[in-house]
């Protein structure tokens, strides 16, 4: 048997923006033009097409995980309809080698007037599952989703967080040989996301192939090993899921920055002793690179930002005129100390150089990204270390 | 990266065949969805399966009655037989090829989101289709004894003309789906040929009765030998390997029946079927972004 994989080999995609010919009355007049051998070749732009995918190449095998993350219309869904044949490629070639499961709508098969029980059979076979295979399937499908007492009733009659429970619990049924996921982790309510990320974690790191694509940047920061950051079609950043997820993150940041001066060069930004911090301890960050001369007192060189990938808000920012820390113009090696009074999840540390007056960024530096993780779990915002111990009568 | 391969005639109908002996249980799956859907939440049951037919049979008495009347000469129950027989198969033809049609457009959200092979959409909604004219052949079937109809060898026919007609409504159906998936226009024009296809049929009347040349023009129907033939070999007991003549009191006697008609209609059945087969194979990857 050939080894699973996804191969993606520069990739185009062509799409017209507008109305297509519908009717005879467009129909004719352009077949008239390709008949004269007017028509330009498929493969260009003409008036009104877009490239919505461009010259995009990717591979990934056994043990890779894959995250594809970027703004709205950037390509990220067109990329995995031409993964999973819905659509075919402009230019270029794509593949895919294995049994694919897809974990993408994981309810459009559902018909309103069928039963669920009905309608597992029949959306497993959609998404290519023999009869035998949901028949065997059928108690764990109906037990991981939760909703065995409504199984015998119309899909029509339920929430769509039911039905949406339903699709994933199938979809994740499917023993895959690949994997492809679209934004299926948001699925019902907080306890079955929490179940249904439990499962994908197990698949993904069962050493098959994963592609996912998220706006839940924690959730891609904890399943990926690499990811690909798209915008208008193109690969704009590639590497690891942290390098990827700054560089999306900061996007916005980015370009707002008038001129990177170039007053700072961040050369890296480290999370010492690992990434995973208990909630509630220090942490340090190992940031190096190279102040210039140009430094002028409008400016902050360092400024730390630290952001939950979760919400993409800023949790914490500090800087060095702040924390009365002097940087002098030179080689830059800095600890900074962190007390991660967090929730669990995944966070960010940006760096940058901060015109403080003009209130923007004039460099930045790449990010690192660590993981908070509790082992008292609570609820909240904040790390407060609460602690019960037995008091007196009086109150203490 | 692979050299990209050019289709074939034959390398296609390998796909397709393999594709769809691969999606059996999704075929299975979405025929049983159609036949359900169709049947829930409806009082009347499968009686509904047999309305087409049993319309065709109605509108058919009052023709036959009217001419009877008109051309002074008594209305025979093997009329009423012959009606029976054929409206059976062409309430199928209707309904599979409204829906066969209609298939891909009505399931656009699984074409645009999930991949599978596209033909199982035509070809579950002609299956959901055939099971209900099963209901009405077997009401036929056991109706016929009562209107003076015996079993006889020709009963043999029945298979070979069942299996032309329902090739005949697949290429049909798969042509007709993909073209629809394009242009919207083919919807409607679909309607207006299945209302007024049953006056180019020999449906409600029998080919002889439109006359010598009439019957003859009548067998360009690719529809028009499979039916005629399933009245000859289940009423009236002809063997479909002879010419067959007829007289009516206007003419003289004539050929309405050449053996080489069956041929053509299985040409068609065979031919249009591998015909449309490619072409919906080789446009199907664009259903996606047309639809």
């Amino acid at each position: 048997m050939t080894t699973p994989r996804l191969t993606f080999d520069r990739v185009w995609k062509k799409f017209h923006r507008g109305a297509i010919h519908d009717s005879l009355r467009d129909l004719i007049p352009d077949l008239a033009r390709r008949a004269m051998g007017r028509a330009p070749a498929n493969a260009e732009l003409q008036a009104g097409d877009f490239w919505a995918v461009r010259n995009l190449s990717f591979e990934v095998g056994p043990g890779q995980t894959l995250g594809i993350i970027g703004p709205n219309g950037s390509g990220k869904s067109t990329t995995l309809k031409i993964l999973t044949r819905i659509m075919a490629p402009t230019r270029g070639h794509a593949s895919v080698t294995g049994r694919l499961g897809a974990l993408i709508e994981v309810s459009a098969g559902f018909h309103g007037d069928l039963t669920g029980r009905e309608n597992v059979f029949l959306q497993g076979a959609i998404m290519g599952m023999r009869t035998s295979d949901i028949t065997q399937r059928f108690d764990q499908i109906v037990e991981f989703s939760g909703i065995a007492d409504a199984i015998d009733t119309p899909v029509k009659r339920y929430s769509s967080g039911m039905s949406a429970r339903l699709g994933f619990s199938i979809a994740a049924h499917l023993e895959p040989d690949v994997l492809i996921i679209d934004e299926v982790l948001a699925v019902g309510d907080l306890q079955f996301q929490e179940r249904a990320f439990g499962r994908l974690h197990t698949l993904a790191k069962s050493g098959i192939p994963v592609v996912l694509v998220s706006h839940q940047l924690d959730r891609v920061a904890q399943l990926c090993s690499e990811a690909i950051l798209l915008n208008s079609g193109e690969a704009v950043c590639r590497g690891t899921a942290d390098d990827a997820i700054s560089a999306y993150v900061r996007q916005h940041e980015v370009t707002r920055a008038v001129s990177t001066s170039g007053v700072v060069t961040f050369d890296s930004v480290r999370v010492l002793e690992g990434e995973t911090v208990q909630s509630g301890q220090r942490c340090a960050v190992l940031i190096t690179g190279t102040v210039s001369d140009a430094l002028t007192p409008n400016v902050d060189p360092l400024l730390v930002r630290v952001r939950s990938l979760r919400t993409g808000a800023e949790v914490y920012v500090t800087r060095s005129k702040r924390l009365g820390f002097d940087v002098k113009p030179g080689p830059l090696a800095v600890r900074v100390g962190l007390q991660a009074n967090l929730p669990p999840g995944s966070y960010m540390i940006e760096v940058a150089a901060r015109d403080m007056p003009g209130e923007r960024d004039v460099s930045n530096g790449p990010a690192a990204v660590f993981q908070v993780v509790s082992a008292n779990d609570f609820i909240g915002t904040v790390q407060l270390n609460g602690t019960m111990t037995a008091a007196d009568g009086n109150g203490g | 990266m692979p050299a990209e391969r050019r289709p074939t005639i034959f390398g296609d109908l390998r796909e397709i065949a393999s594709e769809v002996v691969s999606s059996r249980d999704l075929i299975h799956q979405l025929a049983l969805r159609d036949i359900r859907v169709r049947y829930k939440q409806a009082v009347f049951g499968f009686g509904w399966a047999v309305l087409v037919p049993a319309a065709v049979v109605c509108a058919g008495l009052v023709v036959r009655f009217a001419l009877a009347a008109s051309s002074g000469r008594r209305f025979v129950s093997s009329e009423l037989a012959s009606m029976a027989v054929k409206s059976v198969p062409w309430g199928f033809f209707v309904g599979s090829i409204s829906g066969a049609t209609a298939s891909l457009v009505s399931n656009m959200t699984l074409v645009t989101k999930v991949y599978f092979p596209r033909e199982v959409l035509p070809l579950s909604s002609v299956l959901g289709q055939t099971f209900d004219s099963l209901i009405g052949g077997v009401l036929v079937m056991l109706l016929l004894p009562f209107i003076g109809v015996t079993p006889s060898i020709q009963l043999l026919w029945v298979p070979v003309l069942l299996s032309i007609i329902w090739l005949f409504v697949l290429a049909t159906g798969l042509f007709l789906a993909c073209a629809n998936v394009f242009f919207r226009d083919v919807k409607y024009l679909v309607q207006v040929f299945l209302m007024f296809g049953i006056f180019v049929t020999p449906v409600i009347l029998d080919a002889p009765a439109y006359g010598h040349r009439g019957s003859q023009w009548m067998m360009i129907n690719p529809l028009a030998p499979p039916l005629e033939g399933l009245r000859m070999a289940i009423v009236e007991h002809r063997s479909l390997l002879v010419e067959a003549v007829a007289k009516t009191p206007a003419t003289g006697p004539f050929v309405f029946w050449h053996p080489w008609f069956l041929l053509y209609s299985a040409a068609w059945a065979v031919g249009g079927l591998m015909l449309s087969a490619i072409l919906f194979h080789r446009s199907e990857r664009r259903f996606a972004e047309i639809v």
